[in-house]
């Protein structure tokens, strides 16, 4: 008889299977945005392009080069995070992959101004004039360059307009029709590519490379960014079904279409979605589900922040809704322990509410947080109250303000007498903790549960601030 | 990232970039292999055709003696744009040194090459480039290119004329050590390189070599 050696295992040894799946297509992912990197400056080299570093002028036009070559790169690996391509939502989640895009813009930018400046340089002392007589003479006097001028000029636009400090003064819509200039920013610069660059030259390996890389580009942005959606919304003909006041200012709106089943779409996700009525159809919102999905309608809860959001009240029944998605690792697929801690502040209960109806666990084994500042304004608690008991969770709703000046995710008196996430939630290391609220109280419970022990592969949340 | 991730990323951007330096450096062994020879001046001078080999030897030696001249107008001409005309015609003085060994060669190819190639120069078709028009003229005497003579080179931009004129002596020089206008490009010169071979191939068509 041989021992049993499964009973020695200790601690939250199990692993979801789904999660090492997604981990393995993460590496895959970032693996191959490392390498594009390598290629294209293989690419230089290949050329020859190690042995053009002997004058001060062949330097800069060298770095130049390579400079234009990374940023493209990197411009392009933007463009992918951005265009909702199946395999990155399913890696990284749309706001993780929105967070990498984000993050990419300045230094490809840099990248890119390095380009232009580091050639004109490098031309300027070829031809011993000074970079102005250089820069006017590419303008006028190479193929395609007034075009590349005009795509780094709509590249600036685009990304001064995204500094935080700028976009704070627009509203989305105007920002993102700037931001969606960079797709023409793209565009223009490809000629000046293929025909002043003699590294990309006709006949060359590379310029199958660089054009078959723009083609897929293009060819997922085309795909999953716009074609989808409609197809999709066209398959599933949404409309609103009902509308129910849940609180002073927040609705639950229901919808209803057709294969909803056939939607894909999990507890804890959100579609970014587009109401068409009047002084609506214009904007797109990304709204949780807040309840689990099923073939007999969709749920969304949403709480009247931005000045659409306070005409969705109004919304007449029958109105027409189209969407992007589902998006978000929010979800069951993202579970790595068998405990769960569920926490959400203020309208963040949605995708809370959704996943406590279907997420997996033992009864007892988990945790449900509400925080809000009175007991009074959380919403759903009726629904949360019952799921609860059903399930086998157990609620508490920490009601107070946030003392000033001290980064915490507590009320006052609770940060003073030093409670935390551990000590509410015993059990918090061998739990999967879901976090929703604004983004910095999600910031203060992440830290909470950091401090706590817990790994950052058990901590879940998504952020849907622009 | 993954430490694995970042392992595996690692591995695979060294090994790209790997290759790319290892195909990179062969482009540039074919067009420095020929500056090897140093001094080749010199044994040029007593080299007198009799035999294959003695032709073999002396083409070596031309071709080093071009190539380094070739280097050198390429120095000089990386260093001033206005002095890179200057310096094409140093090497072309240069290279005069060379021409004893020249003969011999082109009289011992003369033979094994194209016994129909008529003697003179030859001009070449004027090829369209992004970077302006390319053209060059051949000499060709017993069956033996002798001299590449560029009359139009690229130009659009002064960028262009410095490239070109870098190049136009590295070409020559290639063109003369192979005997055809199947010769390796000059990096960084992709396309006056494209033009000024398919110009000579046209030329050396004509000319029926």
């Amino acid at each position: 008889m041989s021992l049993d050696t499964r009973t020695t295992r200790t601690g939250p040894a199990l692993l979801h299977p789904a999660y090492k799946k997604r981990m393995r297509l993460a590496d895959t992912l970032q693996i191959l945005c490392v390498a594009s990197v390598a290629i294209v400056i293989a690419i230089f080299l290949a050329d020859g392009g190690a042995a053009r570093f002997s004058t001060p002028a062949d330097v800069f036009t060298s770095l130049g080069i390579v400079a234009g070559l990374v940023g493209t790169d990197l411009l392009l690996v933007m463009l992918v995070l951005a265009a909702r391509l199946p395999p990155v939502a399913r890696a990284f989640g749309h706001d993780q992959a929105m967070a990498v895009h984000q993050s990419l813009g300045k230094p490809a930018l840099y990248l890119i101004l390095g380009h232009a400046v580091l050639l004109i340089t490098g031309y300027a002392l070829a031809e011993n004039v000074n970079v102005f007589i250089e820069a006017w003479n590419m303008f006028t006097g190479l193929p395609d360059m007034p075009l590349a001028f005009l795509g780094l000029a709509l590249m600036i636009g685009v990304v001064v307009t995204s500094l935080v400090v700028v976009r704070r003064k627009f509203r989305y819509e105007a920002w993102h029709a700037v931001h969606l200039l960079a797709y023409l920013s793209v565009l223009v610069a490809i000629p000046h590519q293929l025909s002043v660059g003699g590294l990309l030259s006709e006949g060359s390996i590379a310029r199958y490379y660089w054009l078959a890389l723009y083609v897929a580009v293009a060819g997922s942005i085309v795909v999953f960014r716009f074609l989808l959606p409609v197809v999709r919304s066209a398959r599933h003909q949404l409309r609103v079904a009902s509308i129910e006041q849940v609180a002073p200012g927040v609705v639950s709106i229901t919808l209803t279409g057709r294969k909803l089943e056939q939607l894909r779409a999990t507890s804890g996700q959100f579609f970014i979605w587009r109401f068409w009525a009047h002084g609506l159809w214009w904007q797109a919102h990304p709204f949780s589900l807040s309840s689990a999905p099923s073939g007999r309608g969709l749920r969304v809860t949403v709480r009247g922040l931005g000045d659409a959001s306070r005409q969705l009240p109004q919304l007449a029944r029958g109105t027409r809704v189209s969407f992007e998605g589902p998006y978000g690792l929010f979800t069951e697929n993202a579970r790595t322990s068998p405990r769960v801690v569920l926490i959400a502040a203020g309208i963040g209960v949605a995708p809370i509410r959704s996943l406590l109806e279907t997420v997996s666990f033992a009864p007892g084994h988990a945790t449900v947080l509400l925080r809000s500042h009175s007991v009074g304004d959380t919403y759903l608690v009726d629904e949360l109250t019952d799921l609860c008991r059903v399930r086998g969770a157990q609620l508490r709703v920490i009601a107070g303000k946030r003392p000033k000046g001290v980064s915490t995710w507590l009320p006052a008196d609770a940060a003073k007498a030093g409670i935390t996430l551990k000590k509410i939630v015993p059990e918090l290391t061998s739990s999967d903790i879901y976090i929703c609220g604004p983004r910095p109280w999600t910031d203060a419970v992440v830290r909470d549960a950091r401090s706590g022990g817990v790994p950052k592969k058990q901590i879940h949340y998504e952020r849907f601030d622009w | 990232m993954r430490a694995r991730a970042v392992a595996l990323a690692t591995l695979a951007s060294v090994s790209i970039v790997g290759i790319g330096w290892q195909l990179g450096s062969q482009a540039i062994d074919v067009s420095q292999s020929l500056t090897a020879f140093t001094g080749g001046t010199a044994t040029a001078a007593t080299v007198t055709a009799t035999t294959d080999a003695a032709a073999q030897a002396a083409a070596t030696a031309k071709a080093a003696a071009d190539a380094a001249a070739a280097a050198k107008a390429q120095a000089d001409a990386a260093n001033t744009a206005a002095s890179a005309q200057a310096a094409a015609d140093a090497a072309d003085a240069s290279t005069a040194a060379a021409n004893t060994a020249a003969t011999a060669q082109a009289a011992a190819t003369a033979a094994a090459a194209s016994a129909a190639a008529q003697s003179g120069t030859f001009t070449g078709a004027v090829v369209q480039t992004q970077f302006g028009n390319m053209q060059v003229s051949v000499t060709i005497a017993n069956g033996a290119i002798t001299e590449v003579t560029p009359l139009q080179l690229t130009n659009r931009g002064g960028r262009s004329v410095a490239i070109s004129n870098q190049a136009a002596p590295i070409l020559r020089s290639e063109v003369l050590a192979a005997q055809s206008a199947n010769v390796q490009s000059v990096s960084g010169a992709t396309y006056t390189t494209q033009g000024y071979l398919r110009s000579l191939q046209s030329a050396l068509d004509t000319a029926g070599f």
